[in-house]
């Protein structure tokens, strides 16, 4: 029932052991096959998603809602960001309200669970993403619809971020500040009442918990977190569409919380890495398969899928959790 | 005057037939629900694999139209019936969620494969039907002869849908076993494999609405999107009435085609979702509940 504590117990000393050669043996094999400086590009990606997975963690993992328009979160922060960083803003700044029009965008995302439950919330969360989507489509003079934004550097004061160290650098502190937060948070009670409400909405409403309320907390940290991740993508990325957080980019979060494992924080890390390193994992694969095999476009897609399908049928906890 | 009635009663009828796929998708996914409690978030993919399955056969391998047809469709339920026996069947009982990624995977493994054949994912095909491209003229109107087909294979087969669920001894099973799983099982039905039959069902159905679908948009990868269309269908039917899924259907294809006609451009594709989250916020039961009373009585 708690998320963190029977890991934590569980044999903890073993499973950082296993996680640090994991990880060393994953680097090594990049850095090999991908060269030093594009597989830092790559670890710029897995902080960013994983950034925005520690939201769906939250709402999912913990609070138990089905978000389906978490992309249209991200594209908040991502929009927000690029459009103030152009007009002049420093970066910081835009920053912080990317993350507040994320909490803003979460906390409309969650108006509805107010009367609505299950998977009659889950349709309005869809109905949103695809509304926010179509509203950057078509508000071109200030999004510039589907022919998307060029966006600048980011800069921190006198120092541009424009090398892929410093990227990594920089998102890999921003992730361990964001994992620390909501660490404190699913520790604290609003933690304990998101649990209780994801396994008995009626038993938790008994206890006390406002139930609404705890779900639209979930949802604007969510939203907030999301917002995090969009800002930072967008620099990252440096060129912003509509189509880039559509639907897919939804799904691509739930299964990376799915895979990495909804109920633990960690999750969000491990659940990152998959997914960046699927589409690495079938570039690789392209040099083995027989090239008629290899050049076509869906294998990836294949491969994703496969992998989301297989983590549900045989390990349903994912990475982080454990054989419940 | 007249013309302008002319052009509005081309879009109520193009909306209508557009409304009939909505509603057979929505259809096929409220029939899955009903029936096992599985979100399915293949339907599109599905009906896109039916539309390329028919294809493939018909020009791919020169069988005549009528045939390639026919077992592409009964391709598709079988599928559907093998997915439901090897994986779908490990998503029963468990949270709505896992099903939703269960099913968006196996979809995108089924996009996946079809995009792995190059003839498939480079153009867009064209099913020959022998009323394509063709108009009828009801009194003074003049209307698209695929819009008609789509019509009137819909109420084809919600015929054949109603007798097969009213007449049958497979369809009352199915029916029992959708009201109460547990009670149909004291009465002898055998529920897995009604849970089977369901999922052949809507996989078929899918199948049904990509063929219909095909003269009218063409064969291509991404024609399944238009399941996106019917969630809001099938919410608003309902979730689980199988008539308020199909009426849900027309009646948002009905709502896109004049928003198109009368509103700004784009502002057509979001009608139905916002529609949706209206009558989801005014009647968060209470629209769902009363197309179900309705649908009850038209099932009876």
């Amino acid at each position: 029932m708690t998320g963190q504590a029977p890991t934590l117990r569980g044999g903890f000393a073993r499973r950082v052991g296993l996680s640090v050669i994991v990880l060393c043996a994953l680097s090594l094999l990049a850095v090999r096959h991908l060269g030093l400086d594009y597989a830092l590009g790559q670890l710029v990606f897995i902080f960013t998603y994983a950034i925005a997975g520690l939201g769906v963690v939250l709402i999912v993992g913990q609070s138990g809602q089905i978000s389906l328009g978490q992309g249209a979160l991200i594209a908040l922060g991502a929009y927000v960001q690029t459009l103030l960083v152009l007009r002049g803003v420093p970066v910081p700044v835009a920053l912080v309200l990317a993350i507040a029009v994320g909490c803003a965008g979460g906390w409309i995302a969650s108006l509805p669970a107010r009367r609505l439950g299950g998977l009659y919330f889950a349709m309005s969360t869809l109905a949103f993403a695809l509304i926010v989507e179509e509203v950057l489509v078509r508000w071109e003079s200030m999004t510039r619809g589907a022919a998307g934004l060029l966006v600048p550097d980011a800069s921190i004061g006198p120092w541009l971020l424009n090398a892929t160290l410093s990227q990594a650098l920089v998102s890999g502190l921003v992730f361990l500040i964001a994992l620390g937060c909501c660490r404190r948070w699913v520790a604290s009670r609003h933690g304990r009442a998101w649990r209780a409400v994801r396994d008995d909405e009626v038993a938790a409403a008994a206890c006390g918990v406002d139930v609404a309320r705890c779900k639209a907390q979930a949802f604007v940290i969510g939203g907030g977190l999301s917002g995090l991740a969009g800002g930072l993508y967008a620099h990252w990325i440096g060129f912003i569409s509509p189509e880039q957080f559509g639907l897919f980019l939804s799904f691509e979060l739930l299964m990376l919380a799915f895979i990495g494992g909804a109920r633990h924080l960690a999750g969000a890390f491990w659940g990152a890495l998959v997914i960046v390193a699927i589409p690495q994992a079938n570039a690789l694969l392209r040099d083995l398969l027989p090239a008629e095999l290899a050049r076509a476009a869906g294998v990836e897609a294949i491969m994703f899928g496969a992998v989301i399908v297989a983590v549900i049928l045989f390990r349903p906890q994912g990475i982080a959790g454990g054989k419940a | 005057m007249l013309r302008r009635m002319i052009t509005f009663m081309q879009v109520l009828v193009s909306g209508f037939a557009t409304g009939c796929i909505y509603g057979l998708v929505a259809l096929s996914f409220v029939l899955i629900y009903k029936a096992t409690e599985t979100v399915s978030f293949m339907q599109g993919e599905l009906l896109m694999v039916g539309a390329f399955a028919v294809l493939a056969l018909n020009v791919g391998a020169g069988w005549p139209l009528w045939l390639a047809a026919l077992c592409g469709v009964a391709g598709m339920v079988v599928l559907g019936a093998v997915l439901e026996r090897s994986v779908l069947r490990r998503a029963i009982g468990q949270p709505h969620l896992t099903a939703v990624l269960l099913t968006f995977g196996l979809g995108m493994m089924m996009r996946g494969s079809v995009t792995t054949v190059p003839a498939a994912s480079h153009s867009m095909h064209r099913l020959p039907f022998p009323f394509a491209g063709e108009t009828l003229t009801v009194g003074p109107v003049p209307v698209a002869a695929e819009h008609v087909a789509v019509i009137v294979a819909t109420v084809l087969l919600a015929a054949a849908l109603t007798l097969f669920f009213r007449h049958t001894r497979a369809g009352l099973a199915l029916r029992a076993c959708s009201e109460n799983p547990r009670i149909a099982s004291l009465m002898g039905v055998s529920v897995s494999r009604m849970h089977t039959l369901a999922w052949a069902l809507g996989a078929g159905l899918a199948a049904c609405a990509g063929l219909m679908l095909a003269p009218v948009t063409f064969v291509h990868l991404n024609m399944g999107l238009i399941a996106l269309k019917a969630f809001p269908a099938a919410v608003l039917g309902g979730m689980t009435s199988l008539p308020g899924a199909l009426i849900a259907g027309i009646f948002l294809g009905i709502a896109e085609a004049i928003a198109g006609l009368m509103l700004p451009e784009g502002v057509k594709d979001i009608v139905p979702y916002a529609l949706l989250m209206i009558a989801l916020l005014l009647f968060p039961s209470g629209i769902g509940a009363a197309f179900a009373r309705g649908g009850a009585r038209l099932a009876r």
